[in-house]
């Protein structure tokens, strides 16, 4: 099956008075219909960057220096401004960062969901988009009596979740979710991820989750793309990453990580912080951080390459430790 | 610097006597909130309604619940940046709403500090390093400049704010989240108190910094001996930095106890759904479904009934009579609910 979001060498820089800043810097991937990815990383590491890329919502000072991101065959950084419009909302659709404190107070919030729908398909009358609200909503688990009601009478929960059935108005194909629940409680951010799990599977929807959080990326993505420094340096399905980490970055992302899971192992720090990315190292760009950098790690960058079927890394020394048989021993 | 271990040695033999350094009775926080036409309707806004509990010397108390729960409130009310509706707090045997003089204030002051939650807020970007980590000196007229400048230059290596001399002259804007709030944390330590309130100090940390400064703090209360409230949503944080957690819903406690105990046998249905609740680094990991209903209410004069009634799976009959009361079912284990204490 070919892949329904392909992006190959993306390299999107920003532009400012010191520099520019290499918010992404060389990123591929390949997305599959109906799969979920993961994005993971800590801020700004460039997760962010890769979605607007895709989206083409990019800030003026923004440059898209090379790299094809192609959605359904077509190359999207190719398109005219026109033809990329019809992409949005309909090919793929995004649920921005903190969308839910967004959606406008003074409006009913039914109906900024209708505004969009006729927006982008024009054919559509009000009363039809009307009957598609009132599906969605019961699709994600509000009630439809609750569609005249404005934003300060919704939760927060219930805001996320009208903002959840608002990307899904003109049925994408592909929905990109920017930390869709960093504002949320642990109880209400548990229900929304179980609710777009459950549509996503339904809807035979892809999804690329964006998160800091990779117990949240565990609940719910397929695969899992780990960024550091605007740069992909491991990419599998979610158990290889979980069970198999090969990068030292995501082995001491693994394990610096609490749970309230198991038994109490001692967390791991990594030391230092991540790089600034005008003057980024110029070989590895976790190597200053890296327990096991050597001078080839300072000199020359790791290439990205498949070290496993649909495993890939960026390192010049992958680490073969396997956490789960390391579990079993201790 | 001598003037600290005089002071040390001072209060030493003053706490040696007891070992809780915080003991809060019945504690009360309510708010006034104004409706009606001409506000002519006086609500109030239940933050913290009779709460107990105690930390020992060197001992960590987590405070976990979800936002509006009355967690940063308690924290706030303990280091007297609120003053109490009810309730007494006692700090080293003293009631501190009985703290008259100025010098009695200052002792407190001086023994009592606070970490907020976000650091790039809580640092005045007007101040350098050394100006804001200085201040609680300044204030309690502790040291001349010259002892000043190394109690500062002390605990910014200390914090990992190092080296400290290039690092003292700069504003809160050449730094970075984590350094910030390494800054923060070294304001707070400076005078070595012995009660520190931390409100949600890593929340806004990236994950590889954040267990940098959890570390961070773990070797100082124990290399200083100190007693932390430690306020957090985070449950998995939590189960780290402390050894007894309570559990905060709507004002009240639920579940109170040593903190391995809590996590691995919840006994109160809401700390029960909030431990399932809580995402779990494995993909394989199946979770259940947190047994709860609806959402958060506001405690804006609340009835005089359990506070979770209207969200729990096991609602009975009793549970709409008068507030359950917190009680020990063993091993130190408190929790508040008619499942466990039913002729209440």
């Amino acid at each position: 099956m070919s892949a329904l979001l392909s992006i190959e060498g993306l390299k999107m820089y920003y532009d400012t008075q010191k520099g520019s800043v290499k918010a992404v810097d060389g990123v591929s991937f390949q997305l599959k219909k109906g799969e979920s990815l993961g994005l993971v990383g800590e801020s700004g590491c460039g997760k962010t960057s890769v979605a607007m890329s895709i989206m083409r919502l990019l800030a003026e000072n923004a440059r898209i220096i090379s790299g094809h991101i192609y959605f359904d065959g077509k190359d999207l950084l190719t398109l005219s401004e026109k033809e990329m419009n019809k992409v949005r909302w309909k090919g793929i659709s995004m649920i921005f960062q903190a969308a839910m404190n967004s959606l406008n107070p003074v409006y009913r919030v039914g109906d900024q969901i209708i505004e969009a729908i006729i927006t982008h398909e024009p054919e559509v009358t009000f009363e039809q988009a009307r009957e598609r609200v009132k599906a969605l909503y019961e699709l994600v688990g509000l009630d439809p009596g609750r569609m005249d009601h404005y934003p300060h009478e919704y939760s927060g929960g219930m805001k996320q979740r009208a903002i959840i059935a608002m990307s899904l108005a003109c049925n994408p194909q592909l929905i990109i979710a920017d930390e869709p629940t960093t504002a949320l409680d642990v109880i209400v951010q548990d229900m929304i991820l179980r609710e777009m799990a459950r549509i996503q599977k339904k809807l035979n929807m892809s999804m690329i989750y964006i998160s800091h959080d990779i117990a949240v990326i565990a609940e719910v993505a397929e695969k899992i793309a780990i960024m550091y420094a605007g740069k992909i340096v491991e990419f599998s399905d979610s158990k290889t990453i979980f069970k198999q980490p090969r990068h030292p970055y995501t082995i001491g992302l693994m394990s610096s990580f609490p749970s309230i899971r198991g038994s109490k192992k001692p967390l791991v720090t990594i030391p230092g912080e991540p790089p600034n990315l005008l003057n980024p190292p110029k070989g590895c760009r976790f190597a200053p951080r890296c327990p096991f950098a050597t001078n080839v790690c300072l000199e020359k960058e790791p290439p990205y390459k498949e070290i496993d079927k649909e495993h890939f890394i960026a390192c010049w020394h992958p680490q073969g430790v396997k956490r789960g048989a390391e579990d079993k021993d201790a | 610097m001598p003037e600290f271990i005089e002071m040390k040695k001072i209060d030493k033999g003053r706490a040696s006597t007891v070992g809780t350094v915080v003991k809060v009775e019945h504690l009360k926080k309510f708010f006034a909130v104004r409706k009606g036409i001409f506000s002519r309707e006086v609500h109030f806004v239940h933050a913290v309604d009779d709460v107990s509990f105690e930390i020992k010397r060197g001992g960590v108390l987590a405070l976990v619940g979800e936002s509006g729960c009355g967690k940063t409130t308690t924290g706030k009310t303990l280091v007297r940046l609120y003053e109490p509706t009810g309730g007494k707090i006692e700090f080293l045997n003293k009631d501190i709403s009985k703290l008259r003089t100025n010098a009695d204030r200052m002792w407190f002051h001086r023994k009592s500090q606070i970490i907020f939650q976000d650091p790039y807020e809580s640092l005045n970007p007007r101040m350098t390093i050394f100006d804001i980590v200085v201040e609680p000196m300044s204030v309690q007229g502790i040291g001349n400049i010259k002892e000043r400048e190394e109690a500062v230059a002390d605990i910014l290596q200390r914090v990992g704010i190092a080296p400290p001399e290039t690092f003292m002259w700069r504003y809160p804007h050449e730094l970075s989240g984590g350094q910030r709030q390494r800054v923060a944390i070294a304001r707070a330590l400076i005078l070595k108190p012995e009660f520190v309130v931390a409100d949600e100090p890593t929340s806004m940390l990236d994950v590889s910094i954040r267990t940098q400064v959890m570390k961070l703090m773990l070797d100082l209360i124990n290399e200083m001996d100190m007693s932390f409230l430690y306020i957090t949503h985070d449950l998995s944080v939590a189960r780290y930095m402390a050894d007894h957690i309570a559990v905060l819903y709507l004002g009240k406690i639920v579940e109170m106890g040593e903190i391995e105990e809590v996590l691995q046998h919840p006994l109160h249905p809401y700390t029960q759904a909030l431990i399932s609740a809580v995402p779990v680094p494995d993909p394989e990991f199946q979770r259940e479904m947190p047994k709860i209903k609806g959402g958060v209410s506001k405690p804006i004069d609340p009835p005089d009934r359990c506070r979770f009634y209207e969200r729990c799976p096991y609602a009975m009959e009793v549970c709409k009579g008068t507030c359950p009361p917190l009680i020990d079912v063993g091993n130190d284990h408190k929790v508040a609910c008619y499942l466990y204490n039913k002729n209440g």
